[in-house]
C-alpha cells in the first residue's frame, strides 16, 4: 500500500511544500498553467518511452530524434515547403529512426542500449547537418499556433500531450496490441510460445517511440519558433526518469502511462518550484537525480518486504 | 528431584554418546507466501556416514538444503551443529562452520583456473593484500591429492575439464575449509558410469576421514550402493529414516509417493483409426529423420535421455523451432512450421517444459496469462476488454479447478500445481486438435498430477491427439497408449504402453536394442 502510494504522496508533498513557501506565486493559475506547459512536451516523449519500457527495452535516442524532427520541419518550411508536408516529413523521419532502432533490437538482436546509443549519436550528427550548426528561425506564423496558441485558456501543447497519453493508455490497456506488448515485457519466451510475434511487436514499439519523439520535436520547434541541433536532447534522460518514477506506482513494477504522467509532474513541479524559490539549475539537476534514486530504491525496498 | 537427575543424565549421555550427531535439523518449518515448504522437519546426520535424502520433486529437499547451508533462514526450528544450536549468517557463515553444499550446475566458475575455483570465496590466500598465486596452486594440488585427483592440472581453466573432473574440483573446494558436512545435490546427473564410480571412491574416502555426507539423488540404485542411511521426505516433512540395509527400493518408492503409483493413472481409452498428426522424415536441431503418426484420441508418449531430441520434436511441431527437412501433416493439411502463431492457428498447441520461464508470466494475473495465447480469439478489431479476459479466465478456473482467490490474482502467488494448470488453461482454451505436453507434471504434487492425467485422458476421449514427453518412465507407461523412444535424435523404439516395462524402455533409450 505504502509502496504504490509513496510516489503519489511525494508528488503531493512537493506541491504542498512549494505552495507553503511561495503561495502567492506557486499556486497561482498562471504558474500552474506554466508548469503544465513546461512539461507537456516531456509528457509526449515519456508516454512513448513508456511503450518501449513496457516491452522491456528502452530508447536512448528519443531526445535526439525530437531534435532531428524539429530541425527537419523547420528547414523544410524555411525552404518553402508547405506546413502539412513539412510536418508529415518530420514525422516520417521519426518513424524511420524508430524503425532502425526496432530492426537492430528486434531482428538483429542487438541490446537496446547499444542500438539506441548508436542511433542517438548518428541522429545527432544528422541534426547538425540539417541545421548546419545554426539556429533555424523565420517560420510561418500559422505553424506557431501549434506550440504557442491557446484553447480554453490553456496552451495547445497540453492538449497534444493529453491526446498522446490517452491514446497510449488506451492502446496499452484495451487492445490486443497492448496485451501483446505487456506479455513481451513480462517474459518474451512465454509470449513467443503463446503465439505472439515478438520481433514484430518489439519493432512496432520502437516505431511508436520514434513517431512520438518526432511529434514532440515538432511541437517544440513551434513553441520556440526556432530549432537548434540540440533543442530536444534533454528529453531523453528526463523521459526515462519519469517512466522509472511511474513504475514505482504500479504493483507489478511495470511501466504505465498514469504513473509516467505523475513522474512527469514530479519533475515539472520540482523544476518550477525550485526556480521560484530561487535554487540554481545546477542544484536542481542534482536533486532530480537524487529523487529518482530515492523513489526507485524505496519501491525496491518495500517490494522486498512484500515477498 | 528425580526428574532433574534424569535430565542431567540425559545431557551427559548426549555429550558422551558415540552416536553423536554432527548435524541436526530440529522441527524446521519454512513457508513461502503462506504455503508450507517445510513443516516440522527433523533430520539427524552422524559424522562419517553417507546419508541419502530422498523425495519427489517438491517434497522440500532443496528448501531444507538451503536452510542447512545458510542460503535461506528458517521460520522456526533450529539447526544444531555438534550439539550446539547455531544460526548461520549466509552461505559463508555455514561454510566457515563446515557445512558446504555442492550444486550440480552452480559449483564451479568455468572461466577461471582450477586453483582459483578451489580457493574461491572469502578464503583466497594472499600476501601483503595481493593474491598469493604460489600458495593458491599449492593448496589446490594438496586438496586434489587428498581426493587422489592429483592428475588434474590446477592452472587449466575449469571449464575445459570433463564433467567428473569439474565435480572433483567442486568437492576439493568444499573440503578445503574443514568440511564436516558435505551436501551433494544430484552430483551424478551428467556423469558416465565409470565417472560415477570415481566419484563414489572419493566420497567413501571422505567418509573414512569422518566427513558426513548428505546425498540427494533420484537414482535409487546409486543410493543403495553408496549410502549408509536414508531419510525420505514427502510434502515438506521427513516421513521415515532407516538404515539402507533394512529397506528396499520398492519400500522407498512407496514411502516417497505415499500411495501406490498405479492408482494415479486413469484407464486407457480407444483411439480412433484416422491419423491426426503425422511427421515424415522430420529433421532439425538434434532430430534426425523422425517419422511417426498419432491418431485421433491417442496419447503418445515420447521417451529418451536428456538431449535425445524429445523436446526438440515437440518444439518443431509447435513452430517454436525450425525444421531442416521433412514435413508435418496436421489433420491432412501440410503445416508451414514457420511460427508458433501458425501452428496455433492450425490447432497445434505446446505446453512447454519450463513452467516459470516458458509457460507463464509470474507477475501477471491468471486472466492476462490465459489471454496471451487467445488474443486472436477474444479480440475484436484489435480491441479487448477486461470483461472478456475475466470471462475466459473464470471458465478456465472452473474447468481445471484452479485454486485461486480471483482471476486477477498474480500467477506467481499460486502453487506449482496451480501454475501448471494455468499453463494448460492457456492452450486448452483454444480447443487444440493436437496437444503437445513437455514434462507436464514436473515439480507438482501428486494430487494435481492425478488431476492432470485424468484431464489428458478426457481430452483424448474427445478426439484430441496428445503427445507427452516425460523423463519419468512410470508416467509414460501408466498414462499413454504407445511409447516412442528417441536415441540421439532418431526413433529407437515404438512400443505399446500396456505391455512394456521400464527395463525395456531403457534399453531403447540407450540405443542398445537390437
Amino acid at each position: 500500500m505504502l509502496k504504490s502510494g509513496g510516489t503519489i504522496l511525494g508528488f503531493l508533498l512537493l506541491v504542498i511544500v512549494f505552495g507553503a513557501l511561495r503561495p502567492d506565486v506557486f499556486l497561482s493559475f498562471g504558474n500552474l498553467r506554466n508548469v503544465l506547459e513546461q512539461v507537456a512536451i516531456l509528457a509526449i516523449v515519456a508516454a512513448v518511452q513508456s511503450v518501449v519500457m513496457v516491452v522491456g527495452n528502452f530508447d536512448l535516442s528519443v531526445g535526439a530524434t525530437a531534435s532531428l524532427a524539429g530541425a527537419v520541419v523547420a528547414q523544410l518550411m524555411i525552404s518553402g515547403y508547405g506546413i502539412t508536408l513539412s510536418v508529415l516529413a518530420a514525422l516520417a523521419v521519426g518513424a524511420v529512426v524508430g524503425a532502425v532502432n526496432g530492426y537492430l533490437t528486434a531482428y538483429l538482436r542487438l541490446s537496446a542500449f547499444v542500438a539506441t546509443l548508436a542511433t542517438m549519436t548518428s541522429v545527432s550528427g544528422l541534426t547538425f547537418i540539417v541545421t548546419n550548426g545554426a539556429t533555424l528561425f523565420g517560420l510561418p506564423k500559422a505553424f506557431m499556433g501549434l506550440g504557442q496558441g491557446r484553447w480554453l485558456e490553456m496552451p495547445n501543447p497540453i492538449f497534444v500531450a493529453l491526446a498522446v497519453s490517452l491514446l497510449v493508455w488506451f492502446v496499452l490497456r484495451n487492445t490486443t496490441l497492448g496485451r501483446r506488448w505487456h506479455a513481451i515485457g513480462g517474459n518474451a519466451e512465454v509470449a513467443k510460445l503463446s503465439g505472439v510475434n515478438v520481433s514484430l511487436m518489439r519493432f512496432a514499439a520502437f516505431v511508436v517511440a520514434g513517431l512520438g519523439s518526432a511529434l514532440a520535436g515538432i511541437v517544440l520547434t513551434s513553441r520556440l519558433a526556432s530549432a537548434t541541433a540540440t533543442s530536444g536532447d534533454s528529453y531523453m534522460l528526463l523521459a526515462i526518469a519519469a517512466v522509472f518514477l511511474g513504475m514505482t506506482i504500479s504493483k507489478e513494477g511495470q511501466a504505465n502511462v498514469g504513473g509516467t504522467l505523475i513522474g512527469v509532474g514530479i519533475l515539472g513541479v520540482l523544476s518550477n518550484g525550485l526556480n521560484i524559490v530561487g535554487v540554481s539549475t545546477y542544484v536542481q539537476q542534482f536533486l532530480t537525480g537524487a529523487i529518482i534514486v530515492a523513489a526507485v530504491a524505496f519501491s525496491r525496498l518495500s517490494n522486498k518486504g512484500v515477498s | 528431584m528425580t526428574s532433574d537427575i534424569h535430565q542431567g543424565a540425559d545431557q551427559l549421555k548426549a555429550v558422551l554418546s558415540p552416536d553423536d550427531y554432527v548435524l541436526e535439523a530440529v522441527d524446521i518449518s519454512k513457508h513461502f507466501d503462506g504455503v508450507f515448504a517445510l513443516n516440522g522437519v527433523d533430520l539427524k546426520i552422524r559424522s562419517g556416514e553417507i546419508h541419502a535424502l530422498l523425495g519427489e520433486n517438491g517434497a522440500g529437499k532443496s528448501t531444507l538444503i538451503k536452510i542447512l547451508t545458510g542460503v535461506l533462514p528458517q521460520d522456526s526450528g533450529s539447526i544444531v551443529l555438534n550439539g550446539v544450536p547455531v544460526e548461520f549468517k549466509g552461505v559463508n557463515g555455514a561454510r566457515r562452520a563446515g557445512v558446504v553444499a555442492l550444486y550440480q550446475e552452480l559449483s564451479i566458475v568455468p572461466g577461471i583456473s582450477v586453483a582459483e575455483n578451489i580457493s574461491l570465496g572469502d578464503d583466497m590466500p594472499t600476501r601483503t593484500g595481493l593474491v598469493d598465486w604460489t600458495e593458491m596452486r599449492r593448496v589446490a594440488q594438496e586438496q586434489l591429492g587428498r581426493l587422489n585427483q592429483g592428475h588434474i592440472p590446477v592452472q587449466t581453466m575449469a571449464g575445459r575439464l570433463t564433467p567428473v573432473q569439474q565435480t572433483m574440483v567442486a568437492v576439493a573446494r568444499a573440503i578445503r575449509v574443514k568440511a564436516r558436512v558435505l551436501i551433494l545435490d544430484e552430483p551424478t546427473a551428467s556423469l558416465t558410469d565409470v565417472e560415477i564410480q570415481d566419484l563414489f571412491r572419493v566420497l567413501r574416502r571422505l567418509r573414512a576421514e569422518g566427513v558426513a555426507i548428505i546425498y540427494v539423488s533420484h537414482r535409487l540404485e546409486e543410493v543403495f550402493t553408496l549410502c549408509d542411511r536414508v531419510t525420505i521426505m514427502r510434502n515438506g516433512q521427513t516421513v521415515a529414516t532407516s538404515d539402507v540395509a533394512d529397506t528396499t527400493i520398492d519400500q522407498v518408492i512407496s514411502t516417497m509417493v505415499g500411495r501406490n503409483q498405479n492408482d494415479l493413472f486413469p484407464e486407457r481409452g480407444a483411439p480412433e483409426t484416422s491419423v491426426m498428426v503425422e511427421t515424415r522424415s522430420l529433421s532439425g536441431r538434434r532430430l534426425k529423420n523422425v517419422s511417426l503418426a498419432v491418431r485421433k484420441g491417442e496419447v503418445l508418449g515420447i521417451g529418451g535421455l536428456a538431449g535425445s531430441g524429445r523436446s526438440e520434436l515437440l518444439r518443431i511441431l509447435a513452430g517454436a523451432q525450425r525444421r531442416t527437412a521433412g514435413e508435418v501433416l496436421v489433420d491432412g493439411q501440410r503445416s508451414s512450421g514457420l511460427s508458433v502463431t501458425a501452428a496455433l492457428k492450425q490447432g497445434v498447441a505446446l505446453v512447454p517444459e519450463e513452467r516459470r520461464s516458458q509457460g507463464i508470466i509470474l507477475s501477471q494475473s491468471i486472466g492476462d496469462n490465459i489471454a496471451i495465447a487467445n488474443l486472436d480469439r477474444i479480440g475484436k478489431w484489435g480491441l479487448t476488454t477486461r470483461g472478456r479476459v475475466t470471462q475466459l479466465a473464470t471458465k478456465s478456473i472452473a474447468d481445471l479447478k484452479i485454486k485461486t482467490l480471483a482471476a486477477g490474482q498474480p500467477v506467481g502467488q499460486l502453487s506449482g500445481g496451480n501454475q501448471q494448470k494455468v499453463v494448460l488453461a492457456k492452450y486448452l482454451a483454444r480447443n487444440p486438435k493436437v496437444l503437445l505436453l513437455d514434462e507436464p507434471t514436473r515439480g507438482i504434487d501428486i494430487g494435481t498430477k492425478a488431476e492432470i492425467y485424468a484431464l489428458i485422458r478426457a481430452l483424448a476421449a474427445a478426439g484430441t491427439a496428445v503427445i507427452v514427453v516425460s523423463s519419468e518412465l512410470p508416467e509414460l507407461i501408466g498414462l499413454t497408449d504407445r511409447i516412442v523412444l528417441l536415441h540421439e535424435g532418431r526413433v529407437a523404439g515404438d512400443v505399446p504402453a500396456a505391455d512394456t516395462d521400464e527395463e525395456e524402455l531403457l534399453t531403447y533409450c540407450y540405443g542398445r536394442a537390437s
